[in-house]
C-alpha cells in the first residue's frame, strides 16, 4: 500500500528528466547530413520543425520521435504547446496523487535499507500533509503562470524539466520519515533547484546560483553534523512527535549535543534565510525567472523551516532545548533577522530584491514562532508558513508581470502602474495588506498567534521584545510594500510635456517620410522614427504597457483571493495546526 | 584453494608485462588483446583466490629463518586485492584509447602491467619484510610511468616522486626493523605482534618509532607535509594518475599504515597515547588542507589530485581512530573513494583527450558537447561530496560514526574537518560542472584565431566506447555501493572485528 507514496515523487522526476534529455536533434543532423549539419542542427532545425525530417529516408531514432511527441524537439509553437500540455498533465496528476496520498490517512513505507538501521523511509503525518498541500497548490498555479512568463525567458524545456523534478523532490521531502531520508531530499532539492536560479545563463545568475549552492551546502553540512550526533544519542532517527532523544545516553554529552543542535538550526536556517547564513537569498532569488523566485521564496525557503521543525520537535524534543542557551541564541538570531530583513527591504530599490529581503524577514517570523517552543506561537508559525507561501508567491508573480510587460525591475519605475495594470496591482495590494497583517487578511491571523504565543510563553525578556520587533517589522513591511501600491495608483505629478513633443515629432517624422517615393529612405526614416519612439519609451517606461495576459492573471487572482479568504475563514486551518502543535508540545 | 595461486597472481602480470617490449606484435590490436587478456586473466584468478581463501601461507623465498618473502591472504588483503583486480582491467581498457596518440606505448604498458603484480604483492604480503620489498618495488616501477612524456616537467615530477617515496620508505624501514626486534613474529597478526615484555620501559621509544613509521608510509598516501609530490605527478598520462595516483599507489600507502597500526604495533598499545594524537593532527589538517588547495587549483587534473590528498587523509583518519569501527570506516572509504576518484579522473582524461583543454576555465560550455562525460563527472562530484545514495555518504557516515564513538578529544575536530572538507569538495567539484553546462563557450584557447577556434570547439564530442565503458561501469558501481552498501559494510565489520 505504502509504495503508492513513491508515485507522486517519481512521476514528476521521471517526466522532468525526460524533458531534460538531449533531444537528439543535433545528433540526427550529424548522422543525416555532413558534419557541418551538426553545428547548425540546433539552430536551423529549431526554426522549422517539420523540415527537420530526415530527407534522405534515414529512420528517425526513437529519441527524436520521442522528442517530437513530448514537444521537446525544437522551439516551434506546436512543440511548445505540447511541452506545456505534458508539463501541466504530469504536474496535475502528480499533485493529485500527492494530495490523495497525503489525505488518505497515516501511511508509512520503508523503501529500502540504505545502511543497517538507516532505512529510506517515508511517513505521512500532519506536518507533511500541511506542507505537501501548500506546495502542490502553489506549484500548480505558478506552473500555469510560467507557461506564459517563460516565453520571455526562453529555454523552457530546461525550466519545466527542473520545475517538475523539484516538485517531486519536495513531495519526497515532506513525506520523508527519518533524518537521513530528509537529508537526502534536502540535498537533492538544493542541487535540482539550482538550475532554476541560473536559468538565464548570465554571469550574474551563475554566480548567484553558485552562492546559493554553497550557502545551502554549508547549511546542509551543519545539519549533517547534528544528524551524526543525533543518530548516536537518539533511540531512533524516525520522526516521532515529542522527540526520540535518549536522555540517559546523552547524559554527559549535553554540551556537544546542544552545540550540534545549534549547528543544525543555523544550517537548516540557511535555506530559510536566517542570519548568519542569509546572504545568498537576496542574491539568488531575484536573478531567477519570476516564477522560480516565487517558488524559491514561497516554498523552498520553507523547506528549511520544515527541516528545523523535524529536528527540533520530532527528534530532539522541545524540552531538551527549552531554557538552554540554544533557545536564547535561536530567538535572538530569528528576531535579528526579522528586523534586519525588513530594514534592508525598506532600503532596497530593486523590486525583486526588496521582495527577497522581505522573505528573509518573514520566514524568520516563522522561526521565531518555533523558537519560543510554545504551542500558540507554533500555531502562528505554521499558519505563517501557509500564508507567507501564498502571499510571497503573489508578490513575486506580480513583479514578474511588471518585468514581462515592460521590463520594469526597479521600484521607482512603477509609478503610475496602477493606471495601466489595475488588476495586477490590486492583487499585489491584497497580498501586501495580508503580509503587513491588516485584518481580515490572512497575515493578521498568523501574526496575532505569533505575538500572543510569545507573550504567553515563558521566555523572559523575549516575551515582549519579540512582539515589539514583529510590530516594528510590520510597520516596515507596510513601508516597503504599500509605498509601491500608493505610487502605483497615485503617481506623483510628472512633467509630461517633454514626452508628448517627442512623441509627436516621432510620429510626424514617420508619417511624413513614408509618403516619400524612395522606399529605402522611407524605411530608414521609419527606423529613425522608431528609434525616437524607443527613446521616448525609455523616458516613460509605462508607455504601451497593458494589463497582464489572462494566463498570468488567473493564477495570480486565485492566489490573492486565497490570501483574503484564508484570513476570513481560518478556522479549519487553525484547528489543523493546533492539532500539530498539541502533538509535539 | 591452494596457496600456490598467491604468488601466481603476483608474478603472472610481472612476467607477462615484462614480455611486452620483447614479443613481436604485428600491430597495435594484437598488443592490446595480449595485454587485456593478461590483465583479465589475472583479475579472474585473483578473484577466484579471494573467494576461496587459502588458509596457508606460501613462502616464496627464505632469506633466514624468520626473514622470508611470503604470501598469505587475510581479510584486509582481500579488500585491497579485490579492489585492485576489479579496477585494473577497466583502467587498461581506458588506457588503450587514451594512449593511442602517445609514444613509447610498449614501455608504458610494460610498467603499467607490472605495477598490477606488485600492488597485488603488497596486498598479499604476509609479513613486514615482504610488504616492504614490494613497497619499494612499487616506487621503482611507477617512476617510469610518471616520467613517460619525458618533458622537463615530467622529469622533475618523477624525481620529486622518487625522493619523497624513497625517503618515506626509509623512515618506514626503521619501523620494520623494530617490529622484527620487538615483535613476537614478523608476520601480520590482527591486534598487533609487539612483545610487551621485550619492550619493558621503552614504550616511548616504540611510540616514537610508530610515529616515524606512520609518517613514512603515509608519504605515499600524500599526507601533509609530504603531499607535494602527488599533484606534481599529475603530469603523467591520465590512466596513471587515475589508477595509480588515486588508487593503487596512494592506497598502498594507506594500506601499509593500516597494517602497521592494526596488525603490527596493535591498537591496544597505541590507543590513547601521545602517538595517536601526534599522527591524528597532521591527518586532520591534511583533510582540510588538500581541499583548500584543490579549490585554489585551476588545472583540472591537479585539482583532482589535491582532492585525492584530502580524501586519502579521510582513510588515514579512520586508521588513526584506532578502533575496529575506525578500520571499518577506513576500508569503506578506501573502496568508495577508489571508485569515485578513478571515475572523475577518467572523465577528466576524456575531456583532455577529446578537447585538449587542461584548465578548468577552458571547460566553459563543454558540457553540451560532451554530455555523457560531464553528467558522469557531475555524479562523481556529488558522490565525492557525500550526497546520500552515492558511496561518499556511506563512507563518511561510517567514518563519523567511528569518530563519535571514539573517546579521543580530537575525533570531534575530525568530524568538523570532514564536513568542512565536504563543503569545499562541493565547491571545487560543482563549479566545474556548472561551468561546463552553463557558461557559454567564452574561450577555447586564447591564442587560436576565431574561425579555427570555433571549429575546434564544435568538433568536440563524447569519446569512444573504450573510454565510455569504464565510466559507465564505475557509475553503475557507485549506485550499487551507494544504495546497497550493507554486504560491503558487513564484510568490513567482520574484518575489523578481528582486531578487538
Amino acid at each position: 500500500m505504502g509504495i503508492w507514496i513513491l508515485l507522486p515523487i517519481f512521476l514528476p522526476v521521471i517526466v522532468g528528466i525526460l524533458l531534460l534529455l538531449p533531444t537528439g536533434a543535433g545528433a540526427a543532423a550529424g548522422k543525416d547530413q555532413s558534419p557541418q549539419g551538426d553545428l547548425e542542427g540546433q539552430n536551423s532545425q529549431g526554426d522549422s520543425g517539420s523540415q527537420a525530417h530526415p530527407s534522405n529516408g534515414v529512420q528517425e531514432s526513437w529519441r527524436i520521435r520521442f522528442a517530437r511527441m513530448t514537444g521537446t524537439f525544437d522551439e516551434s509553437p506546436e512543440s511548445l504547446s505540447r511541452l506545456h500540455t505534458l508539463t501541466a498533465a504530469a504536474l496535475i496528476v502528480s499533485a493529485l496523487l500527492a494530495l490523495a496520498a497525503a489525505w488518505s490517512g497515516d501511511v508509512s513505507f520503508t523503501w529500502f535499507e540504505l545502511m543497517e538501521g538507516i532505512p529510506v523511509y517515508f511517513q505521512i503525518d500532519d506536518v507533511g500533509r500541511l506542507f505537501v498541500t501548500v506546495i502542490s497548490l502553489v506549484w500548480v498555479l505558478v506552473c500555469f503562470y510560467s507557461f506564459v512568463y517563460m516565453e520571455h525567458e526562453g529555454k523552457e524545456r530546461r525550466f519545466f524539466g527542473f520545475y517538475l523534478i523539484v516538485y517531486g523532490v519536495l513531495v519526497a521531502l515532506s513525506f520523508s520519515g527519518n533524518l537521513v531520508t530528509m537529508y537526502l531530499c534536502y540535498e537533492l532539492m538544493t542541487l535540482t533547484s539550482m538550475p532554476m536560479v541560473l536559468h538565464s545563463g548570465s554571469r550574474e545568475s551563475i554566480m548567484a546560483a553558485l552562492k546559493y549552492l554553497f550557502y545551502s551546502m554549508c547549511g546542509a553540512y551543519l545539519g549533517l553534523f547534528a544528524i551524526f550526533f543525533l543518530y548516536q544519542y537518539c533511540d531512533s532517527i524516525t520522526f516521532t512527535a515529542g522527540g526520540t532523544l535518549n536522555l540517559a545516553l546523552a547524559e554527559g554529552h549535553t554540551g556537544i549535543l546542544l552545540a550540534a543542535i545549534m549547528a543544525s538550526l543555523i544550517g537548516f536556517g540557511a535555506k530559510a534565510g536566517m542570519f548568519p547564513l542569509h546572504a545568498w537569498l537576496p542574491t539568488a532569488h531575484p536573478v531567477a525567472p519570476a516564477p522560480a523566485s516565487a517558488v524559491l521564496s514561497g516554498i523552498i525557503a520553507k523547506a528549511g523551516v520544515l527541516a528545523i521543525i523535524r529536528v527540533v520537535f520530532y527528534i530532539v524534543g522541545a524540552d531538551f532545548i527549552r531554557g538552554t542557551w540554544v533557545q536564547t541564541a535561536w530567538m535572538t538570531l530569528a528576531l535579528l533577522t526579522v528586523f534586519m530583513g525588513s530594514m534592508l527591504a525598506f532600503r532596497e530599490k530593486v523590486f525583486k530584491k526588496r521582495l527577497a529581503y522581505s522573505t528573509v524577514s518573514q520566514v524568520s517570523y516563522i522561526l521565531f514562532g518555533l523558537s519560543t517552543l510554545a504551542p500558540t506561537a507554533m500555531e502562528g508559525a505554521l499558519l505563517h508558513v501557509v500564508f507567507h507561501a501564498i502571499i510571497k508567491s503573489v508578490l513575486f508573480l506580480t513583479a514578474g508581470i511588471f518585468i514581462f510587460r515592460g521590463n520594469l525591475s526597479r521600484v521607482d519605475q512603477l509609478e503610475g502602474i496602477g493606471k495601466k495594470m489595475p488588476k495586477t496591482l490590486w492583487c499585489f495590494t491584497f497580498a501586501s495588506l495580508a503580509l503587513v497583517g491588516i485584518p481580515p487578511m490572512s497575515g493578521f491571523i498568523s501574526k496575532w498567534y505569533l505575538a500572543q504565543g510569545a507573550l504567553e510563553a515563558n521566555i523572559g525578556v523575549f516575551g515582549w521584545v519579540g512582539p515589539a520587533v514583529l510590530l516594528v517589522s510590520a510597520l516596515l513591511t507596510a513601508g516597503y510594500l504599500l509605498s509601491v501600491v500608493t505610487n502605483g495608483f497615485f503617481p506623483k505629478k510628472k512633467e509630461t510635456g517633454g514626452h508628448l513633443t517627442v512623441h509627436a515629432a516621432a510620429a510626424e517624422a514617420g508619417n511624413a517620410d513614408s509618403r516619400e517615393t524612395d522606399a529605402a529612405d522611407a524605411v530608414a526614416a521609419r527606423n529613425a522614427g522608431q528609434a525616437i519612439t524607443a527613446d521616448a519609451q525609455e523616458t516613460d517606461p509605462l508607455d504601451g504597457i497593458t494589463e497582464a495576459p489572462a494566463g498570468m492573471l488567473i493564477p495570480l487572482a486565485i492566489l490573492s483571493a486565497l490570501t483574503v479568504l484564508l484570513g476570513i475563514f481560518p478556522n479549519p486551518l487553525i484547528q489543523f495546526v493546533s492539532k500539530i502543535a498539541a502533538a509535539v508540545l | 584453494m591452494s596457496p600456490i595461486f598467491l604468488p601466481v597472481v603476483v608474478l603472472f602480470p610481472i612476467f607477462g608485462g615484462a614480455l611486452i617490449p620483447v614479443l613481436p606484435f604485428k600491430n597495435r590490436r594484437q598488443m592490446m588483446i595480449y595485454i587485456e587478456s593478461i590483465v583479465i586473466l589475472n583479475s579472474l584468478m585473483a578473484l577466484a583466490v579471494l573467494l576461496n581463501r587459502p588458509e596457508d601461507e606460501f613462502v616464496l623465498l627464505r632469506f633466514t629463518s624468520n626473514l622470508t618473502l611470503s604470501f598469505k591472504l587475510d581479510g584486509l588483503g582481500t579488500v585491497f586485492a579485490g579492489l585492485i583486480s576489479a579496477l585494473w582491467p577497466l583502467a587498461t581498457l581506458y588506457a588503450f584509447e587514451y594512449m593511442k596518440h602517445e609514444e613509447h606505448e610498449k614501455f608504458f604498458f610494460m610498467f603499467y602491467t607490472i605495477t598490477f603484480g606488485i600492488t597485488m604483492g603488497i596486498a598479499l604480503a604476509e609479513d613486514m619484510v615482504t610488504m616492504y620489498c614490494f613497497y619499494e618495488m612499487l616506487t621503482l616501477v611507477t617512476v617510469p610511468l610518471v616520467l613517460h612524456t619525458l618533458t622537463r616537467e615530467a622529469v622533475l615530477a618523477g624525481r620529486t616522486y622518487l625522493y619523497y617515496s624513497l625517503g618515506g620508505a626509509a623512515f618506514a624501514f626503521i619501523g620494520v626493523i623494530f617490529i622484527l626486534v620487538y615483535g613476537t613474529t614478523p608476520n601480520f597478526v590482527a591486534g598487533g605482534v609487539l612483545d610487551l615484555e621485550k619492550i619493558g620501559s621503552r614504550t616511548n621509544l616504540l611510540l616514537l618509532i610508530y610515529v616515524f613509521c606512520f609518517l613514512g608510509f603515509s608519504m605515499k598516501a600524500a599526507m601533509f607535509p609530504f603531499s607535494g609530490w602527488l599533484p606534481k605527478a599529475g603530469v603523467a598520462p591520465t590512466p596513471v594518475t587515475a589508477l595509480l595516483h588515486a588508487v593503487a599507489v596512494v592506497k598502498a600507502g594507506a594500506f601499509a599504515t593500516m597494517r602497521i597500526t592494526y596488525y603490527s604495533f596493535g591498537t591496544e598499545f597505541l590507543r590513547g597515547t601521545w602517538a595517536q594524537t601526534a599522527v591524528m593532527i597532521p591527518v586532520i589538517f591534511t583533510i582540510v588542507y588538500g581541499c583548500s588547495r584543490a579549490l585554489k587549483e585551476t588545472h583540472l587534473k591537479r585539482r583532482l589530485a589535491w582532492s585525492t590528498v584530502s580524501n586519502l587523509s579521510y582513510i588515514l583518519f579512520g586508521v588513526t581512530l584506532m578502533s575496529p569501527l575506525g578500520l571499518t570506516g577506513a576500508l569503506t572509504h578506501m573502496v568508495c573513494h577508489a571508485v569515485i576518484k578513478i571515475c572523475s579522473f577518467f572523465c577528466a582524461g576524456a575531456v583532455i583527450v577529446q578537447s585538449g583543454n587542461e584548465y578548468i576555465y577552458q571547460l566553459d560550455g563543454l558540457g553540451k558537447k560532451m554530455p555523457k562525460v560531464f553528467v558522469i563527472f557531475t555524479i562523481s562530484g556529488m558522490a565525492l561530496m557525500g550526497v546520500p545514495g552515492l558511496p561518499g555518504f556511506i563512507s563518511k557516515w561510517t567514518l563519523v560514526k567511528a569518530a563519535i564513538d571514539s573517546t579521543h578529544p580530537l575525533a570531534v575536530v575530525g568530524v568538523a574537518a570532514l564536513l568542512i572538507s565536504a563543503l569545499l569538495t562541493a565547491i571545487y567539484m560543482l563549479t566545474i560542472s556548472v561551468r561546463a553546462f552553463c557558461n557559454k563557450n567564452s574561450e577555447v584557447e586564447p591564442g587560436m584565431p576565431p574561425a579555427e577556434k570555433k571549429a575546434a570547439y564544435e568538433e568536440v564530442r563524447d569519446p569512444g566506447w573504450m573510454m565510455l565503458l569504464p565510466l559507465v561501469v564505475f557509475v553503475a558501481a557507485m549506485f550499487v555501493i551507494g544504495l546497497h552498501p550493507q554486504p560491503l559494510l558487513d564484510a568490513f565489520t567482520q574484518i575489523a572485528s578481528a582486531i578487538g
